[in-house]
């Protein structure tokens, strides 16, 4: 691809391989986390549907993103006895209640395609671990401040609820619209790519580079420039 | 409590931990909509868990969109089939979900967890438990969907059945500490493969035999009898949710219960299987020993023993809650889209956009009528969520064409109010508008009211006096111009944005005015300028020396009459081109959009296009103009710009002077004689001096270019 004519944008063809290429790299070197898997979903039938059109999404679910992670838990040597609102008797020795007020946020992560920006797209959400949702004023207390502060408040990254084109539910999204442009930047400055020239293989790594600062993932930078 | 170090000691649990993915609330909430109803009998329920694998947070019991039956199934005998895979084990579930918030406190839940600690008692008599041993970690979910308000209240119970005496924990610690470096390694890969085939991945509970060689295989329960002859050495495994380094979890409660019944076993030595990214560890994984000595009595099928497992919340035992409106209630919904919309705005195209601004401004339209439509609509598409019509008519069957709130129902039996209908509509549009109707007649100079008729014209009077005082902005969007009259005193007395559409065949104006004579932004200076200015004819100016814009009557010389009588029928319908109005209107409130942004508000001068650039002009949103007249015959719109004239009927100060001496009587009098007004401005003075001298416009003060100049 020639950088200098290149657009940003991605094909919905490319995008499959950049998956592909994407969730290999990530097993590699980010080992820390699990591994992210591609979710196949049905062709929408009122689609403007080509064969090649993308049939899925990238998804990496029940993660924990933020500082809680380090945190020490204090719950664990507490085991109460618990009082009843059955009225059986209970035996109070037998059982260890974890009281569970740890509140520690887990992450859903997808990223899929947009056909009308021909740009990937973040999707997110965040929950505790019952299953209850975090707002996103929740979410911004959670997230590493520094970083993400500074990508909400530029001009490039600006984050949406919208419903998941998939799951027909709200989720919270990276808006798609500076993300042409500052992909194009991104690999005006990098080296390797002017030694390589943009290949698919290294867009998604690229991207989320970027945006996964928002929601506080960090992909270090080596990873960037492995063959 | 349970520490390894220590002998006989009651082995203690870890309770499982639930976990409901928003996704289940969804389709539960579907489920009873679409197919339900009011049917509460139990629904078959599929929950998924595996061995925990997180750092420092235990793997909970999870239901998904999935646990639930799909609406089109017909079986619900059955549970949901499993859907799971290596990290989703399925478990089955009964679901209790009731239709009030009392039943669902009243369930009897020592009952309900009876039912289900009898259902798992069965499978281990009858050995189903073992053929599949998923069914000892059965479960329980009682719940109440509210959907008016999108609360769900929740309780999971998870079944154990109590050994009686309660099991004591001879041992127990890390497995890579009780194994030996061969036989870890080899439980470890025999682990690993029985994690990764899909036949066993799914498999709970299971049988570790190792060899006299350290090799080491992973059976079926099934299988016990085979390796108990071998004489192999054997532990019981299953996979442990919880992360605790000193206490096994739930799931060996039934587990152990199983063993006894079944192989009476009195010394159990299990493992609690746990991983680590995937691959099993050895490290974070526990053996133990554990005895058990109940008696022969306890272990008859006909002996149900107790049971317990109605989870902790907290710390205590009660049942959770959880509000989703946030993310179901499609009111919530549609105002965070269109608060996404304007912030897009912002963020792509206009930095100093003042959201707050339009959320909170509250807007008086009076009239509710072609222009009075598509105002309204305008408004809600800026993010203003404060409107108030007012309109005494009805919707008649000609209207829906052309005033853009109403349909055909609006104007059956008679026809609704306008004022209301509108507000229902602008309600369905957007559920969280905070829209009212006012069915009343603005009192109108030229329409002589009757004396019995003087105390309700007198309230009409007040209301609107009291309506424009609680809003920041009025439209004057009625079909006669005399009708404008009062709306415009009472709002040149407070000076409140006001801005007027009036429609031609043709041609349409829209004008802000200007703000009243006795502004706050004037100090005594003023005061004193306009003292002197009241003997000529000067417009009155304000303390910066600029002269206030005019009103929708500065430029005329005859005082609002009655514009009614004595016209044609289609005069008395204000025909008009139909796009007039949605232009009209849209200038409209483009205008008070743009008042709302300049940091002169109402006393910004009025701006045309090709004005000398200076920095006052440099808003975000373009000029801001006073006058804007617009022809469709030309396709064309030019800006004027008009000062208050001194004997304006409407915001001369004389006027609004008059109204705050005499209030009430002195708007009675000026509605039954409409002569009266044009003697107190001197307008009846000026048009007879007008024709016995030429008067000559050029004063001391420094007016604008000629092109501002007032034109009629």
């Amino acid at each position: 691809m020639d950088i200098l004519s290149w657009d940003g944008t991605l094909s919905s063809g490319d995008f499959r391989l950049a998956a592909c290429a994407f969730m290999q790299k990530w097993k590699s070197v980010m080992s820390a986390f699990p591994p992210w898997s591609w979710v196949p979903c049905p062709k929408q039938p009122w689609g403007a549907s080509a064969s090649h059109d993308v049939e899925g999404y990238l998804s990496l679910e029940n993660i924990i993103l933020s500082c809680y992670a380090q945190e020490e838990h204090d719950e664990i040597s507490c085991p109460q006895k618990e009082e009843t609102s059955c009225s059986e008797k209970e035996e109070l020795i037998d059982i260890a209640t974890l009281s569970n007020c740890s509140k520690v946020p887990y992450y859903d992560l997808h990223i899929i395609y947009s056909a009308s920006y021909r740009v990937p797209v973040l999707f997110f959400r965040a929950y505790y671990s019952d299953g209850e949702p975090l707002g996103f004023n929740a979410i911004e207390k959670d997230l590493p401040a520094h970083s993400a502060k500074a990508l909400l408040d530029s001009k490039w990254t600006f984050i949406t609820q919208e419903e998941h084109p998939y799951l027909n539910r709200p989720w919270f999204k990276l808006h798609p619209c500076g993300t042409s442009e500052w992909m194009k930047l991104l690999f005006h400055v990098d080296v390797s790519v002017a030694k390589n020239g943009v290949t698919i293989e290294l867009y998604l790594l690229s991207w989320l580079s970027v945006v996964g600062q928002v929601v506080g993932l960090r992909i270090p930078l080596e990873m960037l420039n492995q063959p | 409590m349970a520490a390894h170090d220590s002998e006989g000691s009651i082995l203690v649990f870890a309770q499982f931990q639930s976990k409901v993915d928003e996704g289940f609330w969804h389709r539960l909430s579907s489920l009873k909509l679409n197919k339900l109803g009011i049917d509460d009998s139990p629904i078959p329920i599929t929950g998924f868990y595996a061995p925990w694998s997180h750092p420092q947070v235990p793997n909970n019991l999870t239901l998904l969109a999935q646990s639930l039956p799909t609406e089109l199934s017909e079986q619900s005998s059955t549970a949901a089939t499993s859907h799971g895979n290596r990290n989703r084990c399925p478990v089955q579930g009964t679901l209790y979900n009731m239709n009030t918030i009392e039943s669902f406190h009243a369930l009897d839940k020592k009952n309900l967890l009876k039912e289900e600690a009898k259902k798992i008692w069965d499978d281990m008599h009858t050995g189903k438990a073992v053929e599949d041993s998923a069914l000892l970690s059965r479960f329980l979910l009682i719940s109440f969907a509210d959907l008016k308000n999108w609360t769900f209240h929740y309780w999971f119970a998870f079944p154990a059945l109590v050994l009686d005496p309660p099991a004591t924990l001879v041992d127990l610690r890390r497995a890579s500490e009780y194994f030996s470096l061969e036989e870890a390694e080899s439980v470890s890969a025999a682990c690993n493969e029985w994690r990764n085939s899909s036949f066993t991945a799914e498999v709970p509970f299971f049988l570790v035999s190792i060899d006299p060689n350290s090799q080491a295989t992973v059976k079926h329960l099934k299988d016990w009898e085979t390796c108990q002859s071998d004489g192999h050495k054997l532990l019981f495994g299953f996979y442990d949710p919880c992360h605790l380094p000193n206490n096994p979890g739930w799931p060996l409660r039934n587990f152990l219960a199983l063993i006894c019944v079944r192989w009476s076993l009195k010394s159990v030595r299990f493992l609690c299987y746990r991983e680590n990214r995937g691959f099993a560890d050895l490290g974070l994984s526990l053996v133990g020993e554990a005895l058990i000595t109940v008696s022969q009595g306890w272990r008859e099928h006909q002996c149900l023993p107790n049971a317990v497992g109605w989870e902790h919340n907290k710390g205590r035992q009660v049942s959770r809650c959880i509000n989703l409106a946030k993310s179901m209630d499609p009111t919530r919904l549609a105002i965070s889209a269109a608060d996404l919309n304007l912030k897009l705005m912002r963020w792509r195209a206009l930095p100093s956009l003042n959201l707050d601004a339009l959320s909170s401004i509250k807007c008086l339209l009076l009239g509710a009528g072609t222009l009075g439509c598509q105002v309204a609509r305008m408004l809600l598409a800026w993010g203003v969520r404060k409107i108030t019509l007012l309109d005494n008519g009805r919707v008649a069957m000609s209207n829906p064409l052309r005033q853009s709130l109403y349909t055909l129902d609006d104007c059956l039996n008679g026809g609704e109010f306008k004022a209301t209908a509108a507000v229902k509509s602008l309600t369905r549009i957007f559920p969280a508008v905070d829209a009212e109707g006012i069915v009343m007649a603005i009192p109108m100079p030229g329409h002589p009211v009757p004396n019995h008729e003087e105390d309700s014209v007198l309230e009409d009077c007040r209301r609107l006096h009291d309506l424009i005082d609680s809003h920041d902005a009025v439209f004057l969007l009625t079909d006669t111009r005399e009708s404008r009259w009062l709306p415009t005193l009472l709002c040149a007395n407070t000076n409140k944005i006001t801005i007027t559409a009036a429609l031609g065949f043709d041609s349409f104006l829209v004008m802000r005015h200007g703000a009243g004579p006795f502004s706050s932004n004037h100090d005594f200076r003023a005061e004193a300028a306009n003292a002197l200015s009241a003997i000529g004819n000067v417009a009155r100016i304000d303390s910066d020396g600029r002269q206030r814009l005019g009103c929708y009557f500065c430029n005329d010389v005859i005082a609002p009459i009655d514009s009614t009588a004595n016209r044609t029928l289609d005069q008395q319908c204000t025909v008009t081109r139909p796009g007039l109005a949605p232009i009209a209107s849209a200038l409209a409130v483009e205008l008070l959009v743009g008042i709302l942004h300049h940091p002169q508000g109402i006393f910004a001068d009025g701006e045309v296009a090709n004005s000398s650039s200076n920095g006052s002009s440099e808003q975000p949103l373009g000029i801001l103009p006073h006058q804007i007249r617009g022809s469709l015959s030309q396709f064309s719109q030019m800006m004027l710009v008009g000062h208050s004239s001194n004997s304006c009927t409407a915001c001369s100060s004389t006027v609004v002077s008059e109204y705050q001496e005499r209030g009430m009587e002195f708007i009675i009098q000026a509605i039954n004689h409409p002569t009266y007004l044009e003697d107190l401005t001197g307008l009846t003075e000026l048009m007879k001096s007008a024709s016995s001298f030429n008067l000559d416009w050029d004063n001391e003060t420094d007016l604008e270019e000629d092109d501002d100049c007032v034109q009629v």
